[in-house]
């Protein structure tokens, strides 16, 4: 519902009546599934600014970097830990976005 | 996330409490017996035929976070708490873990040198606010509806119909579920988890986002300890691991064992 409403939000703003594309990223490690989201997303535009919008997503992989070592290495999921120096707390410095990137308007 | 089930459909939430005394009910915020629209529209003659051009395209550049205007809310609820120095506590944890009897046995002991306001958030029923109410906090209920989180909006909405008084401690205790209002700021100070030893050991490497971005985890019920296979050290371990800097009280909400160690945290926020 959030992103219908930034839709909405936006297309007023800039004077727009159509919305032809929405580019939305998730990251893979944001807590988001973006297949189910999609899915969701299709559900609920009926009816809405987004009714006739092809809905894109760009996935983000996780990225992280280790808190002693500070070396960066791919994160699959939010437990996962240096490779060099194991199971210590990681940042996550990717992955974690959820966002409207941008659309094609008319 | 709500958008990724398919749940929680904003305009459905119902919100139960007192207004001048007497029970209300409101509907998205809006008191349903008493402020009534009639959602009318004169157009005035002008009729809805839009001409379109088909006008060249063009792109938006936005890079504008989904969740920003819930955020944007929680902010100002942020700082509605903050220049009422009211401490704002969201509790979270799967159903069950124990919450409503935690907050029953705290304001039984808090009361009257602390004043404390309950808002609760639940599918359906106003079952917690009334236990809440007789354990003398006032309480307003928040029914999400299908929705499985309380959103800042929920709580701007609920601070309207509740006075909260200066000083105070707000508790919000959220929807049972360790998913989606881990995504969900509300504006509170600190989060609290709960766990309760009938539940796994390895919970928070289920359920990382919770306990990544919780302040403080309570695990509950360690009256139950002797008879179910909790490894408290096991549990303590894999939250670390996710989450250096959070505190940990063990808890029997029955017996009173850790009871004083959370007032104490609760009298240092």
């Amino acid at each position: 519902m959030e992103v219908i409403e930034l839709a909405q939000r936006e297309a007023d703003k800039n004077g727009v009546s159509r919305i032809r594309e929405i580019l939305i990223e998730v990251g893979d490690l944001s807590g988001v599934e973006a297949d189910a989201f999609q899915s969701a997303l299709e559900l609920i535009v009926h009816g809405t600014i987004l009714a006739e919008a092809e809905l894109r997503i760009s996935r983000t992989p996780g990225k992280g970097k280790c808190m002693k070592c500070n070396m960066e290495f791919e994160m699959n999921n939010r437990i996962d830990c240096c490779p060099k120096c194991l199971c210590l707390p990681s940042e996550i410095s990717e992955g974690q976005e959820f966002r409207v990137l941008s659309m094609v308007v008319e | 996330m709500c958008d990724t089930c398919g749940c929680g459909n904003p305009d459905e939430f119902k919100i139960h409490g007192k207004e001048n005394g007497q029970m209300a009910n409101w509907r998205n915020g809006e008191n349903q017996e008493h402020h009534h629209h009639d959602h009318e529209h004169e157009h005035d003659g002008h009729t809805h035929s839009h001409v379109h051009d088909h006008t060249p395209e063009k792109v938006i550049s936005l890079n504008m976070d989904i969740l920003s205007e819930n955020n944007r809310l929680a902010e100002r609820n942020r700082g509605y708490f903050e220049g009422k120095h009211v401490l704002a506590l969201n509790l979270v944890s799967s159903p069950g873990s124990g919450k409503t009897t935690i907050l029953e046995k705290t304001i039984h002991a808090l009361i009257p040198s602390r004043k404390i306001f309950v808002i609760e958030g639940d599918q359906q029923t106003a079952r917690d606010a009334d236990r809440i109410e007789k354990s003398g906090a006032p309480a307003i209920q928040i029914n999400t509806g299908s929705g499985c989180h309380l959103d800042a909006k929920m709580i701007h909405l609920a601070l309207h119909k509740m006075e909260v008084d200066n000083q105070a401690i707000l508790f919000i205790e959220n929807v049972g579920n360790l998913v989606c209002p881990a995504l969900f700021d509300l504006g509170e100070q600190k989060r609290v988890v709960v766990i309760s030893v009938t539940e796994g050991d390895d919970k928070p490497l289920k359920y990382p986002y919770m306990f990544q971005s919780s302040n403080l985890c309570i695990i509950n019920k360690t009256d139950l300890l002797p008879y179910v296979d909790f490894s408290v050290e096991a549990a303590i371990q894999y939250a670390r691991q996710l989450n250096p800097d959070l505190e940990f009280i063990l808890m029997s909400a029955k017996t009173g064992e850790g009871m004083n160690e959370w007032y104490t945290w609760l009298s240092k926020q």
